[in-house]
């Protein structure tokens, strides 16, 4: 028996809407949508202009990386953990690298801890520009995105010279990093770290002071810090809200207890605040990657590990947190004493905000709002789906 | 009520009130607040014990609103198949005194069955609905354990340990004339594995 | 139509083609992490507009359908749908290695192996990610091939849609579209130029 493949399998997901009686009518935005982050769905129930009710559809990029990982070799993974965040790759590397860490109790070299928080702070930086690049094309800016995008290509251009992938990095090792700095690199990130300083002015004036963005933005997407609170809201969207929680303060990992920076927070809760918020980050972050670069010591960058065929991780588990550039991201790592892990459980940062929150933020707004909203909290959907 | 109209309020007290509190200390409120004694510090800034299936959802009730955990970080699901449980490991931060308490369950696996703790905390309906797509566990009282990831998938809870994705992958999927051999090298890799299965069952 | 028309190209057919390659307009779906490299090679560095080429939102009027990396049975029926609403001439480029051989997917239980058993592929790039760089060699050789008239792969849709729709089959179930292919076939003169 043949069945018609429809937009929702079928499945009568708001029952009432399209009646003839009723006044409202589904509508659906995505996954083929240009204002969508990445490949992820809509489905709005709406009346008017305005979203009467609001539901997510994801599972489009699902690879299923759990059961990989419990299939495949400890040092097999260290290659796919990567792309289970496409455009903020960097803290699913440290996750991983840091969960053995903790349950086979490895000493990471202090260099190749400075390190990490470089790539990671780099990263940081690479994915606002992208979600600026974004947000500001869900509102028809379109020159930012190519100031943006092509900005974050240097900061790529550093990870291809440290690392040798522009997107995916495979850097961040058990026990330390694959390898050193190369000679002049240090330079190279100042130069960088001082053109994204110049060209933030820049931004100011084309987009962040751009009355277009403060006519939409504003007041749009309320989260106010209760519900963000209520509702597990983590990273930028609660520090809009201005609850200052960062991981890296609270539960600081590798060498951030011992930098100095900042938590920007936003009073306002809604999408021009946690935007405003995601650029004073890149400030702190250019502060913390010249601290890392003053402070750097010399000496190894890894610890040998044994043969990665036969290599086993001692039986335990561990729960490890990173402040990714879309809020907390943590893996929950067990093993039994084999040579594959025995479960990772990937707690994506969208989980929370990709899910239910917007769900929530998108009821009572505009259609043409809801693109803005979902780019506003930042939602990645290779996270929520894994 | 339209979302531009409405205004930030802030009715709850701001969670980080007074000095956070030492591990030590905090095992013993939440020994003394939940009257559940299992737990203990794990690593710095860790704290983790066990708590029985049905004492579970008084027990975060009570971490949450006396001794301070706001934040449902994650549910973990680990499927011990030789035992034949599943553990339920909740994780749960507390924005005040920055510390993680992993509180674990073990139910059996069949039939896998937990309460909710949605009415506590929004973000478990999402942990809970992924549980139940990858695990089946029923969660009772959640009301939405609709497929989500997996809308379209017509085979078992696929993190079960006796799913074998690539078992799955080799019947459903038509691959390219290339097919992997290196990882025989390490423990006869999957023809290998699949020789001895059959070896053994004559 | 008769066949000497088909495989003969007229002059009217080579002056089709340069206008056709100047004007590529590509799907905008990021079906996979491949996408994260489309923003690049779209906005001022890489500037893919130069060949000609824009990112389409629609489906009906895009030419290109870019399967930028893995694709999970959820999306393929979705990109199934959306390449049968693409007006002919179309052509589906396999980004990166998952869509060749499955890439670091081989043993994952929800990603196809072998886009080209179940949508006719145009043109492949490997790697994972292709690069910017990469991309654009890629879209000028495609440019080339369309050009000389030798991208024809769409037409295999229409001429071997039993095996596709076989595979498509293997892995939803039994499924039905929206679309009459066998009649779309016709309206190109494709499927009658075969009796």
């Amino acid at each position: 028996m043949s069945s018609i493949i429809t937009a929702n399998d079928g499945r009568d997901i708001m029952p009432g809407a399209n009646a003839p009686e009723n006044r409202e009518y589904n509508m659906f935005i995505g996954p083929n949508h240009p204002g969508i982050e990445g490949n992820f769905a809509l489905k709005l129930v709406v009346e008017g202009d305005t979203i009467v009710r609001a539901k997510t559809e994801a599972g489009f990029l699902h690879r299923g990386f759990e059961k990989l990982m419990e299939e495949r070799l400890f040092i097999q993974n260290i290659a796919i953990v990567a792309r289970i965040c496409v455009p903020d790759p960097d803290p699913n590397e440290e996750n991983y690298a840091r969960a053995i860490e903790t349950i086979a109790n490895i000493e990471v070299p202090r260099r190749a801890q400075f390190i990490r928080v470089l790539v990671l702070e780099l990263s940081r930086i690479g994915s606002h520009l992208f979600t600026f690049g974004g947000h500001a094309g869900t509102i028809g800016l379109y020159t930012l995105p190519n100031w943006s995008i092509s900005d974050r290509d240097r900061v790529l251009e550093l990870f291809e010279e440290l690392t040798g992938g522009r997107v995916y990095h495979i850097y961040n090792m058990p026990g330390g990093v694959r390898r050193d700095l190369p000679s002049g690199f240090k330079q190279r990130v100042l130069d960088v770290m001082s053109y994204i300083e110049e060209r933030l002015p820049e931004y100011d004036d084309i987009f962040f002071n751009n009355k277009i963005l403060l006519n939409r933005a504003q007041g749009i997407g309320v989260l106010p810090k209760d519900k963000a609170l209520e509702w597990g809201a983590t990273g930028p969207d609660l520090r809009g809200a201005g609850f200052a929680h960062d991981v890296r303060k609270d539960d600081p990992y590798e060498v951030y207890g011992e930098l100095e920076f900042e938590v920007p927070t936003g009073e306002a809760s809604d999408a021009y605040s946690r935007l405003m918020v995601r650029r004073r980050e890149i400030e702190q972050s250019i502060s913390i990657v010249r601290q890392v670069l003053d402070k750097m010591p010399e000496g190894p960058v890894w610890n040998k590990q044994p043969n990665p065929l036969k290599w086993r991780v001692p039986a335990g588990d561990a729960y490890v947190r990173t402040e990714s550039s879309k809020g907390e991201y943590a893996y929950y790592m067990v093993s039994d004493g084999g040579i594959r892990p025995y479960r990772v459980h990937v707690r994506g940062a969208s989980v929370t905000h990709g899910v239910h929150i917007l769900e929530h933020m998108l009821t009572g707004a505009r259609i043409e709002d809801a693109s803005q909203i979902m780019f506003s909290m930042d939602a990645c959907p290779p996270e929520v789906d894994r | 009520m339209n979302a531009q109209t409405q205004a930030p309020t802030t009715s709850r007290p701001p969670a980080a009130t007074g000095a956070p509190r030492m591990t030590e200390a905090l095992v013993s409120a939440i020994t003394a607040e939940t009257g559940i004694a299992t737990f203990r510090t794990k690593s710095p800034r860790r704290i983790e014990g066990t708590v029985q299936a049905d004492a579970l959802h008084s027990f975060a009730a009570a971490l949450r609103s006396r001794v301070g955990f706001e934040h449902l970080s994650a549910i973990s699901c680990v499927d011990w198949i030789a035992e034949g449980e599943f553990e339920l490991v909740y994780h749960f931060w507390s924005y005040r005194d920055s510390h993680l308490v992993s509180a674990r369950v073990r139910i059996p696996r069949e039939p896998g069955s937990m309460a909710t703790i949605t009415d506590l905390w929004l973000p478990a309906s999402f942990f809970e609905r992924d549980i139940h797509e990858f695990y089946g566990v029923v969660f009772q009282g959640n009301t939405d354990l609709e497929r989500y990831i997996l809308s379209d998938w017509k085979g078992p809870p696929p993190m079960r340990k006796d799913f074998s994705s690539r078992d799955f992958a080799h019947e459903h999927f038509t691959f390219k004339d290339y097919e992997p051999t290196w990882d025989e090298l390490i423990d006869g890799g999957y023809h290998g594995q699949k020789r001895q299965g059959e070896g053994s069952d004559e | 139509m008769a066949e000497k028309e088909l495989t003969q190209r007229t002059a009217w057919d080579k002056v089709l083609a340069n206008l056709r390659k100047r004007s590529l307009w590509m799907l905008h779906y990021c079906t996979g992490c491949g996408a994260v490299e489309l923003p690049p090679t779209m906005t001022s560095r890489f500037d893919m507009e130069r060949f000609g080429i824009m990112p389409m939102v629609t489906p009906r009027q895009a030419d290109i359908l870019l399967i930028t990396g893995y694709l999970s049975v959820k999306t393929l029926k979705r990109v199934i749908l959306i390449y049968e609403q693409m007006v002919a001439p179309k052509y589906v480029v396999g980004f990166g290695s998952c869509t060749i051989n499955g890439g670091m997917y081989w043993n994952s239980y929800t990603t196809i192996k072998a886009l080209d058993r179940y949508l006719p592929v145009e043109m492949y790039l490997a790697g994972c990610m292709p690069r910017p760089e990469a991309i654009i060699s890629g879209f000028n050789s495609l440019i080339d091939k369309i050009g000389k008239g030798e991208a024809n792969s769409w037409k295999d849709y229409y001429e071997n849609y039993e095996f596709y729709k076989k595979n498509q089959d293997h892995v939803f179930g039994d499924i039905e579209t929206h679309h009459d292919v066998p009649a779309d076939g016709r309206y190109f003169g494709i499927l009658e130029a075969k009796r």
